[in-house]
């Protein structure tokens, strides 16, 4: 298996023993990139995925409100 | 089924500086775990500890502080202990679903929201995350410069010492000298603890508090704000996404999940020593009945000499500038990571500039620009601090309804899938959370309902 620093410095075969013996497949900075399958949400998870989200946007206007009446 | 069991880099094997870094830290941990004696269990765990107690001593920052201050001079001892005490076990909650998410998935917060549920919910939590965080690090800057300003440090002199010891901290490239510089700074937190004994406390009336949860506050707008502003200081969004890029960064697997675990409680347990601390130490201006209503860090500290000595006053000037420089790390790394998730670049703190110019770009940038918009005079400092910790709540459940989704994924999680207790009480953090969320809504709109309130 063939193994080259991303730098382009080339790896020591020490380093690269350390790292195979080290680290799990999944912990390379490689195997990272690979993407995550999508997971679609169910429309209950999607009513309380909007309901927090109108929550939020609601207080927060409140919180405003109480900002502005503070100041003034 | 794991999904990441499978996975394999097919060709060439790409290996970074970073990975060599982390392998290096791994090695250390995989030599103590084959030994299998007392000693070495405590190496594991000194090797394994981290982002709990980072995380959460990072969450004590300036406006946590203040808001403890605060209730401290507002309502001295009774309620707000145990109640305090209760923030900090709700953190434990929260927090320990991103370690066992970290550690199963090796992927940070934002990106997990982002490949799960796709970029509209993810842009979502970015936002809540971006506004939160840039906010917050506002008021760790305040912090800063009010702490200093008690020596008489000027405000320009004060942010840019903060900024230098931000890029110092930084500057090592690998993660664990990080950890270890930035944990040697937090202990500063315990700080408070001193400050509190110097108080010369009432112990009896706090062990009653903790045994009554009395005396109760007056159930009015401002006590709504103190408790928003004491959950706040203890359970926010910038947490989650640090604790579970932290947990991947420093390299933990599925078999340091009960390590995590302790950890946190840990960090929970120091965090919770340094609050109620700070709550005891300035319950001195109940007794006297000062008004603190529009105090700031430094004025507090002020206001304690007297009472306190000068010894004393400095000590908690110099836990306000602690709180504040651990919290202005933490937090933009926190933004850091979720920006280098999102954007596809390499984000750790094993990166050697070259590498990581965008990842440490964001730390640095979003740290001047907080800190130059602290440097604007007239700015109602008192205001920001109040306010970013009651948002902080406010968006804690939405970020929270990711989290849970994430942590009962099946397929992410495998073995560490949330168990059914795990979820009850998260579930029953959620409700409080916006429980108190609405009862402050509902003081400002209708602040006649809770005004005519018995104490």
């Amino acid at each position: 298996m063939n193994a080259e620093e991303k730098r382009g410095a080339p790896l020591h075969p020490s380093d690269e023993e350390l790292v195979l013996s080290s680290l799990e497949p999944d912990q390379l900075a490689e195997a990272k990139k690979q993407r995550i399958p999508r997971r679609s949400l169910r429309k209950s998870e999607l009513l309380v995925l909007w309901f927090l989200r109108v929550y939020l946007l609601f207080m927060i206007v409140v919180v405003v409100y109480q900002a502005w009446s503070g100041t003034h | 089924m794991n999904l990441f069991a499978n996975l394999k880099t097919r060709g060439t094997l790409v290996i970074t500086h970073e990975d060599i870094d982390r392998a290096h830290d791994r090695a250390r941990v995989l030599a103590a775990r084959s030994r299998g004696n007392w000693f070495s269990r405590f190496r594991l765990l000194w090797l394994l500890i981290g982002p709990g107690i980072l995380v959460m001593l990072g969450e004590n920052d300036g406006p946590s502080m203040l808001a403890y201050a605060a209730t401290g001079a507002k309502f001295g001892i009774g309620f707000f202990l145990p109640f305090i005490v209760l923030t900090f076990v709700m953190a434990i909650v929260v927090q320990e679903m991103t370690v066992r998410l970290g550690a199963a998935t090796q992927r940070g917060h934002a990106e997990l929201i982002f490949e799960r549920f796709g970029p509209f919910w993810g842009w979502f939590s970015m936002i809540d995350l971006g506004i939160g965080n840039f906010l917050t690090l506002i008021t760790e800057f305040i912090a800063i410069r009010a702490g200093l300003g008690f020596f008489g440090v000027p405000p320009w002199a004060a942010v840019l010492a903060a900024l230098a010891l931000l890029y110092t901290a930084l500057m090592t490239h690998r993660y664990w000298t990080w950890e270890r510089i930035t944990l040697a700074i937090a202990a500063f937190n315990l700080v408070f603890i001193p400050v509190a004994l110097l108080t010369h406390p009432d112990w009896h009336s706090v062990g009653h508090a903790f045994a009554s949860w009395q005396p109760l506050p007056r159930m009015d707008q401002d006590t709504l704000l103190i408790v928003l502003a004491d959950i706040g200081a203890t359970v926010t969004p910038w947490m989650l996404f640090f604790q579970q890029s932290a947990t991947v960064d420093k390299g933990m697997t599925r078999r340091d999940v009960s390590f995590g675990r302790v950890d946190t409680a840990l960090g929970a347990a120091l965090a919770a020593a340094a609050a109620l601390a700070t709550v005891i130490a300035t319950t001195p201006l109940f007794t006297h009945h000062m008004s603190a209503e529009h105090f700031q860090a430094a004025e507090f500290a002020q206001a304690l000499r007297p009472l306190i000595g000068n010894i004393g006053a400095s000590l908690f000037a110099l836990g306000m500038v602690e709180a504040g420089m651990v919290a202005c790390v933490t937090i933009s790394l926190s933004s850091a990571y979720a920006f280098g998730e999102v954007a596809a670049r390499p984000h750790s703190l094993n990166l050697p500039v070259r590498q990581g110019k965008a990842f440490y770009s964001v730390v640095f940038l979003l740290a001047v620009l907080a800190a130059l918009i602290v440097l604007i005079p007239g700015l109602p400092l008192v205001y920001v601090v109040l306010v970013v910790n009651v948002i902080a709540v406010l968006a804690m459940p939405p970020a929270l309804a990711f989290l849970f989704l994430l942590a009962n994924d099946r397929e992410l999680m495998g073995d560490v899938v949330s168990p059914t207790w795990a979820n009850v009480l998260a579930a029953a953090v959620v409700l409080f959370l916006i429980a108190a969320g609405v009862m402050f809504g509902i003081s400002v709109i209708a602040p006649h309902l809770f005004a005519a309130a018995p104490r």
